[in-house]
């Protein structure tokens, strides 16, 4: 018997979280009531976000090499994740800053970042002004234009759907610095709105919206606002390349907040099947009820495994990211909408009504998600993205390409990660990916583990057929043309890629850390028994991907019963009934490492 | 030149019309009129006004008065009583026709009556019939009083009580989720008239406005909503309150028999008026890509979206389809309705969640905002998932379906023979018998029997034979897998793969639906029939659910290419996307 694996991003989170108080404590200030409260009268979480600085949260926002917390992308991810387990509307508008920040991070000079850096410290807070009102996804079709003008430049121009741009201090602005059209054409600017004369921009209006109702999504009009040159972030003309290696770090860490909203999904849905009775039995004893709950945990159980192999790919797989990060973020989101979906048709009217379960926190935490799969990148946009790199992802699966000490240092979760070194984000990866591409190496680990009895037959069987169909995938996309404007079809092939991406990073997960997970009595030791959560993560990914080997398995969900490792799926909703859908690979602790000293001591009461 | 010009040769199912429904009075086309282009900024009940209405989560007045001028109510009367009912399709149309562009409206004033009224057309009495028919003709409302948390759709377990004190009933308990039970004139109560899970213990009582003299009723707050947030969903407590004993509707006992035979009207209808809703999405999401450019180009341009919106289009025809061929089979074949009417409820609003979803993608941001030029979108995606879970959830239909699978397996897919009348959408109908709606189990399947008599006929190399094949095939696993069912399965404790079971049920007689249209609905007038074009994209759409590939990637692009080119057409032409493809105003 031994103790559950000691994960310092998890511990991080469980005291974080702890220092959040009872969410179903209704004085508490990050209280499921007081956040639905704020939601129904589209108000600004502004006491939370004061809460979350004040317990110094945005120091991990700053890169350790300015004096901030970050370095370790994992605890990121795992913060974020908390927040947005909450309350994702209070999640996305205090994640902005980073994502209004991490330009300089990556191209600013280092005073620009220092001086950004304790501003951030001090509470202000960032925002990221890309999109327009014309052009959508489209962002470097901008018209803002930043003209040369005396020693500095005049912005003018509008953006919109803005997060944070009026409450945001700071906000970092892609412009157009050259008439013509080419990549070249853009840059950045970090502007700070406080020296701005007043006269030469305009706030736009809040936008109202589906979900995260209370966040600041409006926009800002430049007329002919001018800024010095040292706003500039990064040479002129390198904005372009900036965003979209920003977009590798910060599309990466969007996960989180999927995570956050499938975990919250997760329990109040196992929470409710639970209690609510059919003719006189809980939900959870119907057969079909703890097969959806089955599914679901296993979608969340893939998404969490991938986020974390990818947030560790920051470090050890840099410069790989211009797949890895547009692989996560189509796909995780992806995944847990959903999850959402199938949750709320258990849920019935209850996932509808505003105020009756729970404060009415299935269908908020249904309509905020929607954000998720649309900012920062939409499915549509980074299956484009992956599209266009399949050429070297497929020559990269037939040599069998691999950068075998990254991907070590991204798989064991125990050493953590080497220092992200930002010079190695490229726009493309040069080698493909080497997550999926080492896929044959780690099925054959996992068969050996199987023959030395580790984990149960099955589980080589599953990864014999993760690898079928894994090639039967790359066949697809080899015969796939790359094109701006790739055919419909062609992005069910990244789809699918996607899926191939998650059963491999589930595999390097289970292979790199399972023994260091003996049988132990905790719940998430449970997880680790037998590969428990492997057999029904794989399982489900088969399933999406029978298809894939075309003229096989009709895709009918759970339909065929011949295959189904009952036993596994019984323990495994056990498993869930008993945390109240509050499954996680790596369980945190209020005393494991890292954990009790970075939270500074506050009090807050609403 | 525009992206998306073409070959414009037009189909000869686009020029067809649907024939004027038989009944009296005005009809969809001075509905269409009396409330106008919605898009139009200054129509007083357009997308303007329903999305304020929705903000303030209240009922549009403007739309309220507009269809009590249009007299909708009239739509839920049977013309034997005065009002305008006779037909399935046309009742349809009507609902069809409110609901792309405010579903509060269609729901919160008019269709919750009709739920409520159906109990009474089915098995009441003549003086509660002409009762609640004035009621409707007048403009009132009637509540149907049916909801309780805990049970959802699970009429048997209802906990509200009725007793029998010798003259008349006394209610006793508490029903939480009531549309708009204040402004009610009249209720239509479900209770519980004995103890006991069975199906025989339960009455409908029409109820009219409460008054204080009787006993005690206690209105609770109301239930907001996240979707059709106009539609008031208040709660009542019923204390000791007598009403006289001819309140109640039909033999006692017949409760929840009357539910399940009524309640096919209603199941088959809530899907097809929510048709209404992807052919609004649809038409915001042409109008947002035809007006932009993306690339370097214009947004049609790319494949993506061409895609889509040709995906879109063929999944609101199937559903139009599969919605239009249950409401015949209500008048033609009442005997397979019980089981067909679920079906319908099962997997259409599914295919239209999804169809929204996918819109979605083509839409990004302004998908998720309740204000500009598309806001309607938003709104629309949110009032569709009730139409899902809402007066029979998927599990009710379920439930229904699956104990009567094995014996039609067994007895009737392969033995029956096709209808094709059945198909003749838009052809003539007698007007609807409530008596002849029936619960229990039905002899036949005549779509299945469709199925098979034409795969047989329509053997082929060409993507719809193979298809048509493929179906067929399905049938014949899904024959050898109901007949091995065991008892379990056939109650509450069902495998998921009993489950899937009837998933893949449905999308079979979906296909059926579909193929029965375009075989036998030539020369009857009808649309689409012969268009092997606008078949062969639904069936390639049903099987991309049932999984297994069938066409090949080329076929695939080349069937949403045409259909997209087609919704172009239709949204030039200002004409609706369903098989009737009506000229409408915006």
């Amino acid at each position: 018997m031994s103790a559950v694996l000691d994960y310092p991003p998890a511990n991080l989170a469980a005291t974080l979280d702890a220092r959040l108080g009872d969410p179903a404590d209704r004085t508490g200030s990050f209280s499921r009531a007081h956040c639905a409260e704020l939601d129904r009268s589209e108000e600004f979480p502004h006491a939370i976000c004061r809460h979350l600085d004040a317990l110094e949260l945005p120091s991990y926002y700053i890169p350790s090499s300015l004096g901030g917390r970050l370095n370790d992308y994992e605890d990121l991810l795992y913060i974020w994740r908390t927040l947005a387990r909450r309350d994702l509307t209070v999640a996305v508008v205090h994640a902005k800053t980073y994502l209004g920040a991490v330009s300089v991070w990556l191209a600013g000079d280092r005073d620009q970042a220092r001086r950004l850096g304790s501003e951030i410290m001090a509470g202000r807070r960032v925002s990221w002004a890309l999109t327009e009102p014309d052009h959508g996804s489209d962002l470097f079709a901008s018209k803002v234009m930043a003209s040369p003008d005396g020693s500095g430049y005049r912005i003018s121009g509008k953006k919109w759907l803005i997060t944070n741009a009026s409450q945001g201090s700071y906000l970092c602005v892609l412009t157009r610095t050259d008439g013509t059209d080419n990549e070249h054409g853009h840059s950045l600017f970090l502007v700070d709105r406080s020296s701005l004369p007043a006269d030469s921009y305009r706030l736009l209006p809040k936008v109202r919206t589906h979900g995260i109702r209370g966040a600041d999504v409006s926009g800002i009009a430049f007329e002919s606002a001018p800024v010095g040159r040292d706003a500039l972030v990064g040479p002129p003309g390198s904005g372009a390349e900036t965003v979209l290696r920003g977009f590798q770090l910060t599309r990466t860490m969007c996960t989180a907040l999927s995570l956050g909203a499938g975990d919250q999904a997760l329990q109040l849905a196992t929470r409710f099947a639970t209690e609510r009775l059919k003719r006189d039995r809980s939900l959870i004893e119907r057969p079909h009820v703890r097969d959806t709950l089955a599914r679901t945990a296993a979608l969340l159980l893939t998404a969490e495994a991938t986020a974390i192999v990818a947030s560790r790919c920051v470090h050890a797989l840099t410069g790989e990211m211009s797949v890895v990060s547009a692989v996560v973020k189509a796909l995780i989101p992806s995944l847990v909408e959903e999850m959402l979906a199938e949750l709320a048709e258990l849920l019935g009217t209850q996932s509808f009504l505003a105020e009756s379960y729970a404060e009415g926190a299935f269908q908020k935490v249904q309509r905020d998600h929607r954000v998720v799969t649309i900012f920062d990148g939409s499915a549509v946009v980074n299956r484009n993205a992956v599209i266009n790199q399949f050429p070297r992802l497929t020559r990269g699966y037939t040599e069998g390409i691999v950068d075998s000490a990254g991907l070590s240092q991204a798989s064991h979760v125990t050493t953590p990660p080497p220092p992200l070194d930002t010079e190695k984000l490229q726009v493309l990866s040069t080698d493909g990916c080497s997550v999926v591409q080492s896929l044959p190496t780690v099925v054959e680990q996992v068969t050996q583990a199987v023959s030395r009895g580790l984990a149960p037959r099955d589980l080589a069987r599953a990864a014999r057929a993760v690898l079928t169909a894994t090639k039967a995938v790359h066949e697809r996309m080899r015969e796939t043309r790359p094109a701006v404007r790739p055919m419909a079809a062609d992005y069910e092939v990244a789809a699918d890629y996607e899926l191939c991406f998650a059963a491999a990073a589930c595999l390097h997960l289970w292979v790199a850390n399972a023994a260091d997970h003996p049988a132990a009595p905790q719940p998430a030791a449970e997880l680790w028994d037998d590969a428990l959560w492997l057999q029904v993560v794989l399982r489900e990914l088969l399933s999406r991907l029978g298809h894939a080997d075309e003229g096989s398995a009709w895709r009918i969900a759970s339909g065929s019963p011949a295959t189904e490792p009952a036993d596994s799926l019984e323990r495994f909703v056990d498993l869930l009934a008993t945390t109240g859908g509050a499954v996680t690979l790596f369980p945190g602790r209020t005393t494991g490492t890292r954990a009790p000293l970075l939270w500074k001591e506050t009090t807050h009461a609403r | 030149m525009r992206a998306d010009s073409g070959p414009l040769i037009r189909q000869p199912w686009e020029t067809l019309r649907m024939p004027e429904p038989v009944a009296p009075g005005p009809g969809v086309t001075e509905l269409d009129r009396a409330l106008g282009d919605p898009w139009d900024k200054d129509n007083p009940a357009g997308f303007v006004e329903f999305l304020a209405a929705d903000e303030r989560a209240e009922m549009s007045a403007a739309g309220e008065a507009i269809l009590d001028r249009y007299g909708f109510n009239a739509e839920f009367v049977p013309v034997a009583l005065g009002g305008r009912f006779a037909r399935m399709d046309r009742l349809i149309e009507v609902l069809r026709t409110v609901w792309r562009r405010d579903p509060c409206l269609g729901l919160g004033h008019g269709l919750s009556s009709f739920i409520a009224a159906v109990s009474a057309w089915t098995a009441g009495d003549s003086s509660q019939r002409s009762a609640v028919a004035n009621l409707l003709l007048a403009n009132r409302r009637v509540a149907p009083v049916y909801h309780e948390f805990g049970h959802d759709n699970d009429l048997s377990s209802v906990n509200f009580s009725a007793t029998s004190n010798g003259a008349g009933w006394l209610l006793n308990g508490r029903k939480d989720l009531v549309t708009d039970v204040r402004r009610a004139d009249a209720m239509v109560i479900f209770a519980r008239t004995r103890p006991g899970l069975g199906s025989r213990n339960h009455g409908q009582f029409f109820v009219p406005k409460p008054t204080a003299a009787q006993g005690r009723v206690r209105y609770l707050p109301r239930s907001p909503s996240s979707g059709m947030r106009g539609v008031r969903l208040d709660g009542a407590e019923f204390t000791n309150y007598r009403i006289p004993g001819e309140s109640l509707i039909g033999e006692p006992g017949q409760g929840v028999e009357t539910a399940l035979r009524s309640f096919q009207i209603t199941r088959s209808a809530l899907p097809g008026a929510s048709v209404g809703i992807l052919d609004t999405g649809l038409r915001t999401a042409l109008s947002y890509v035809r007006e932009r450019r993306r690339y370097g180009g214009a947004a049609t341009d790319l494949p993506y979206v061409r895609a889509v919106i040709g995906r879109a289009f063929t999944d609101l025809l199937v559903v139009d389809a599969f919605s239009s061929v249950a409401a015949r089979a209500l008048h033609l074949l009442p005997g397979e309705t019980g089981v067909l009417a679920s079906a319908v409820k099962y997997l259409a609003p599914r295919v239209l969640m999804d169809a929204m979803a996918e819109l979605s993608t083509v839409l990004g941001a302004h998908s998720h905002l309740r204000e500009g030029r598309y806001a309607i979108f938003e709104k629309l995606a949110r009032d569709l998932a009730p139409a899902e879970f809402g007066h029979a959830s998927r599990d009710a239909c379920r439930a229904t379906i699956l104990p009567q699978l094995p014996r039609l397996a067994r007895r009737a897919w392969f033995n029956g023979t096709a209808l094709p009348e059945l198909f003749w959408v838009g052809g003539d109908l007698a007007p609807l018998r409530f008596s002849g709606l029936v619960t229990g189990a039905p002899g036949s399947d005549s779509l299945c029997a469709a199925l098979v008599d034409i795969s047989e006929h329509y053997a082929g190399a060409s993507p719809l034979g193979r298809l048509a094949d493929r179906f067929r095939d399905e049938l014949v696993l899904l024959r050898a897998q109901c007949v091995e069912l065991a008892p379990k399965d056939l109650s509450l404790d069902a495998s998921p793969a009993a489950h899937a079971v009837v998933e893949r049920y449905t999308l079979v007689l979906a296909a059926a639906c579909c193929l029965g249209i375009w075989w036998h609905g030539s020369g009857h007038g009808v649309p689409f029939a012969c268009d092997e074009t606008w078949v062969t994209a639904a069936l390639d759409r049903l099987n991309r659910r049932l999984g297994g590939k069938v066409t090949t990637r080329e076929e695939t692009r080349g069937l949403e290419e045409s259909m997209f080119r087609s919704a172009v057409r239709r949204h030039d032409d200002g004409r609706l996307f369903d098989l009737t493809g009506r000229e409408v105003p915006g």
